[in-house]
């Protein structure tokens, strides 16, 4: 497993190649609002220094992932149900855009099965009063008891 | 499922206690009022007890939610960008609002971005500093300044404030060179003079407690009259120059705010301002109402812009484009 | 023994019936609103604070005292249970916390944070009555320069001690401070990495991110591990802290309790700070630190301790010189100036019933906590039983109302996806969240002290090594920074991380 030198699918060393572009950035942006005079930092001061930094250990972290061995990309997610989790981010994603224009029961019921079905399916007499359930009963403690109003969507339900 | 039993009843306690049965179509829940300052400050002290009198009248809380920085201008410029005009976000509007524009770059127009309601008081300001400080008088720290330029370091709630303008309007009549050090509000400018991080603070009233207990010391104040709590502090008209520095405030919503929730909201606070016991701790912290009418208010606001710009174009603040 | 009498006075206006009512109203609203992560003690407290006005200045008091107290603790049960931070304070907890949890152990974890709590307030209490005023200097004595060394050791102390690289943690904080600085500037009030987007001028909020960084990444760790990872399938023990659990917690519960009770008193941080750096003393003094991170109960005890006698040293400033460290403060001084009362230097002179009606009334808090989460604890812990695939939709919608709940805005529901994406790439190449959410929360004031101590020195950097507390704090860090190049010592830290690696 364990191999070293420059591999080009080391995990470790596109971390680094990624904090690196984020040190970039977050330097061109505290150049970019100013630094002002050291007597008067100005509002990218930090922002400019901490870029530098974060440059500097990203170039730390890509030199140690080529010196020493680091897991190939394909290794971290052999042996794992990464199809699950997939399934689990897109749905939540959606479920980030369908919260506002359906509203929070007909999004939220919905997320509910899917979740308590598509990962380990839980049995249908559990999963249904449990999909319907919880979003109802948090919906109307928020609602009239804590009166925190959740999207009701163009349906204008709930 | 027994956790959920328990949430419900504890729900069930808070809002039994937490929302009071109101008649009234606004407001029917509470409002936020956005305090720009640090908790603690004068400001802060000042706004939650008018926050108090006017829930009374509203029939639901008026929550203080402070949220310093930026001279005070943070706090309303979220609610400018962010909060719908539906009155229950609303912002005490410091006189960095009108002034912040005139010398930089700002998110918000202080004519268009927003719903003036009531204008209620104004500030007593004053310099202090630490019981133990060599400088007896403001003849003092002028003097000390003359022979070391720049050295007199002096803490404010923010550059761009009325106590930032003030004080370089002194200093350039005395002819010296002191240098700020902006902070978040009264609290933090409270800590710093007694830590002896800084030489002298410039602030609203949130030292009394401090200059009453004997902690701090104060050289002069910026009102027009003598303060009767401090009777032998002199004003700056006594010590010869030609200054009142007072910046009064009001309170205001995001634009397009609705006329009759302005108005609800416009009561209920001159209510409060009227009230014994608000204006009992106004006067303690040498606070004066200075009630203006949502009219009055707005065309207050275009004046002051028209003098303030005069004075930052004076001291050489004015943004340049 | 005047002051006994004070304190005996103060006792007698807390336990009086209506008063104990209003603290289990008070220390059972706090509990309920700890565990929801949206509603913190702080809209809590102002929801109530004109309520309350209508009874005695003291009931109100004390009720507020309770919500304040319970919301610490139920801040940490959710750290514990479902590895979601209330506060900032409780994400130290989350992580041998939960370890705990997930190896069966959750009784004992919230067992010890309820006692650790617990010692740890009567101790600040007494400390509070017996050199309240000798400490007043202390807290004023750290200015910008001070505070900004402060925070700068209080990074490096938790990036040399968690787990794994210390590169990479040191990316994860400053990442942290960048993500701190986005909205409005605190000094010019313009913008900054808000990209247009008026939803960032506000800056990102700290629960989306702890949740994302947390809750969401944990669940998706967990999914992708498969069930043989979930707490169902271990036997749950005993549910209150055995033996070898108190002689192991004893330190760390004394230790945190004297840290916290000193950083508390530092306006601004405080808290937060303190319970980083006691778990960070705690790894560092153990014989076995390659247990930290894997349910380690000092982990979870020291942490606890800290910042709870954290919130005793944060009235030192209050109440000496009138300058609250932090909101819950304020919002006790609010419900003082309504009732004409003047909150500073004075009041100790002026109303003495009040003060130690303030005082005493956080001790009974502590008792009342205690009485009331005990009890509890088999109930949470119940909750556990629940199988995974049933358990993790229903943190999924927790986080969900938690974040929607607490700004209204569906805004932040996108951010707490990113970052438990974030979270979740990060866990995989060995990154550790906690230093981000530190650095997150310190990143904005640090920035803020950074740009104060520069103008007040007029641009002269020796300031930072001139002051003597910032020259300690900047030199304790910088040991610290370059221990990892000495090679015995470099040696001691590997050892730690190859434990971790081989799992």
């Amino acid at each position: 497993m364990k191999s070293s030198g420059l591999r080009i699918n080391n995990a470790e060393l596109w971390g680094g190649a990624i904090w690196f572009a984020v040190s970039l950035f977050v330097l061109d942006q505290g150049q970019k609002l100013g630094l002002g005079s050291v007597n008067a930092p100005g509002m990218g001061f930090m922002m400019f220094w901490i870029g530098i930094v974060m440059a500097a250990l990203s170039l730390g972290v890509a030199v140690q992932a080529i010196r020493s061995e680091g897991p190939s990309v394909r290794a971290l997610w052999a042996e794992t149900r990464w199809v699950k989790t997939l399934i689990v981010i897109v749905t939540f994603g959606l479920y980030g855009f369908a919260f506002t224009s359906l509203g929070f029961l007909l999004s939220t019921i919905p997320l509910m099965l899917v979740l308590l079905r598509a990962i380990d399916p839980v049995r249908w007499t559990i999963a249904i009063p449990l999909a319907f359930g919880a979003p109802i009963l948090i919906w109307w403690i928020l609602k009239t008891l804590l009166q925190i109003q959740l999207p009701n969507g163009v349906f204008e339900i709930g | 499922m027994k956790r959920t039993a328990l949430a419900l009843l504890s729900a069930a306690i808070f809002a039994a206690i937490a929302v009071p049965a109101s008649a009234q179509n606004f407001p029917t829940k509470p409002i936020n009022l956005i305090v720009p300052w640090p908790a603690g400050g004068s400001t802060d002290i000042a706004m939650r007890a008018i926050a108090e009198a006017a829930s009374k009248h509203l029939g639901q809380p008026v929550i203080v939610d402070n949220r310093a920085g930026g001279s005070g201008t943070v706090g309303p410029a979220q609610m400018a960008a962010t909060a719908k005009p539906d009155g229950y976000t609303i912002a005490q509007i410091p006189i960095t609002i009108f002034r912040l524009p005139l010398m930089q770059k700002t998110t918000w127009d202080a004519d268009k971005d927003f719903t003036y309601i009531a204008h209620l008081t104004g500030y007593t300001f004053g310099v202090t500093v630490r019981a133990d400080s060599e400088f007896k008088t403001w003849a003092d720290v002028v003097k000390f300044a003359k022979a070391n330029p720049g050295k007199v370091t002096y803490a404010t709630p923010g550059a761009g404030t009325s106590l930032h303008i003030g004080m370089e309007q002194i200093a350039a009549r005395d002819g010296i060179k002191v240098t700020q050090v902006p902070f978040k509000g009264g609290a933090e400018t409270n800590a710093a003079v007694l830590g002896g991080h800084t030489m002298l603070q410039v602030e609203s009233s949130g030292w009394k407690a401090l200059v009453d207990s004997g902690q701090l010391r104060l050289l002069m104040i910026w009102t027009a009259n003598p303060s009767p709590n401090y009777p032998n502090v002199p004003t700056l008209r006594q010590l010869g120059y030609p200054f009142v520095f007072d910046s009064p405030f009001g309170i205001a919503g995001p634009k397009g705010m609705d006329p009759k929730i302005v108005a609800t909201i416009h009561d209920a606070f001159k209510k409060a301002v009227d009230d014994p016991q608000v204006q009992a701790t106004l006067a303690k912290y040498d606070m004066v109402v200075n009630y203006k009418n949502t009219a009055d208010y707005v065309k207050f606001v275009k004046e002051v812009t028209a003098t303030e710009s005069k004075v930052v174009e004076m001291l050489g603040l004015k943004k340049k484009d | 023994m005047d002051l006994l009498g004070q304190v005996a006075n103060g006792f007698a206006v807390a336990l009086t019936p209506i008063n104990l009512l209003y603290c289990f109203i008070g220390v059972f609203i706090g509990t309920l609103v700890g565990v929801l992560p949206g509603i913190g003690p702080i809209s809590a407290m102002s929801l109530l604070l004109p309520v309350t006005l209508s009874g005695t200045p003291e009931s109100g008091i004390i009720m507020m005292a309770g919500i304040y107290y319970g919301s610490m603790y139920g801040g940490s049960t959710t750290s514990i249970l479902v590895n979601i931070p209330g506060e900032a304070t409780s994400v130290v907890t989350c992580l041998d916390g939960h370890q705990m949890a997930k190896q069966g152990r959750a009784g004992p974890a919230l067992g010890i944070a309820a006692f650790g709590s617990f010692i740890a307030g009567t101790v600040a209490v007494v400390g509070l009555m017996v050199i309240a005023p000798f400490l007043a200097g202390f807290a004023v004595a750290f200015g910008p320069a001070e505070m900004f060394s402060l925070m700068i050791l209080g990074l490096v102390i938790v990036t040399f001690l968690t787990q794994g690289s210390m590169l990479k943690s040191l990316l994860m904080a400053s990442a942290g401070v960048v993500l701190g600085l986005i909205g409005l500037d605190s000094i010019t009030a313009q913008p900054r990495l808000t990209f247009d987007r008026i939803e960032l001028y506000d800056g990102i909020g700290l629960v989306p991110v702890v949740m994302g960084l947390f809750g969401v990444a944990e669940v998706l760790s967990n999914i992708e591990q498969g069930v043989k990872r979930t707490i169902t399938s271990t036997k749950i023990s005993n549910l209150l802290p055995n033996k070898e659990d108190w002689q192991r917690s004893a330190g760390p519960i004394g230790r945190g309790t004297v840290l916290g009770f000193f950083l508390g008193i530092i306006p601004g941080g405080g808290a937060v700070i303190a319970a980083f750096a006691s778990y960070a003393l705690e790894k560092r003094i153990s014989k076995t630190p390659e247990r930290f991170g894997k349910g380690a109960i000092e982990g979870v005890a020291g942490p606890e301790a800290a910042n709870n006698s954290a919130a005793g040293g944060a009235f030192i400033p209050l109440l000496t010189l009138g300058i609250p460290p932090n909101v819950v403060m304020a919002l006790l001084l609010g419900a003082f100036v309504i009732h004409n009362i003047q909150p500073g230097p004075l009041l100790m002179v002026q109303r003495p019933d009040l003060f130690w009606g303030v005082i005493t009334s956080m001790y009974i808090g502590n008792v009342m906590l205690l009485v009331l989460n005990l009890p509890l604890i088999g109930m949470w812990v119940q909750l556990l039983r629940l199988p995974y695939n049933i358990l993790f939709p229903m943190i999924l919608l927790f986080t969900v109302i938690g974040v929607f709940a607490s700004s209204n805005n569906v805004f932040d529901l996108y951010v707490m996806l990113a970052f438990g994406l974030i979270g979740y790439l990060t866990r995989k190449l060995g990154y550790e969240a906690a230093p981000l959410v530190l650095a997150f929360v310190l990143g904005a004031i640090m920035e803020n002290k950074l740009r104060t101590a520069l103008i007040i020195s007029a641009g002269d950097l020796t300031t930072f090594f001139k002051k003597p507390i910032s020259a300690v704090c900047l030199t304790i860090a910088a040991i610290m920074l370059l221990m990892p190049l000495i090679p015995q010592l470099r040696r001691k830290r590997e050892a730690v991380a190859l434990e971790d690696g081989n799992n």
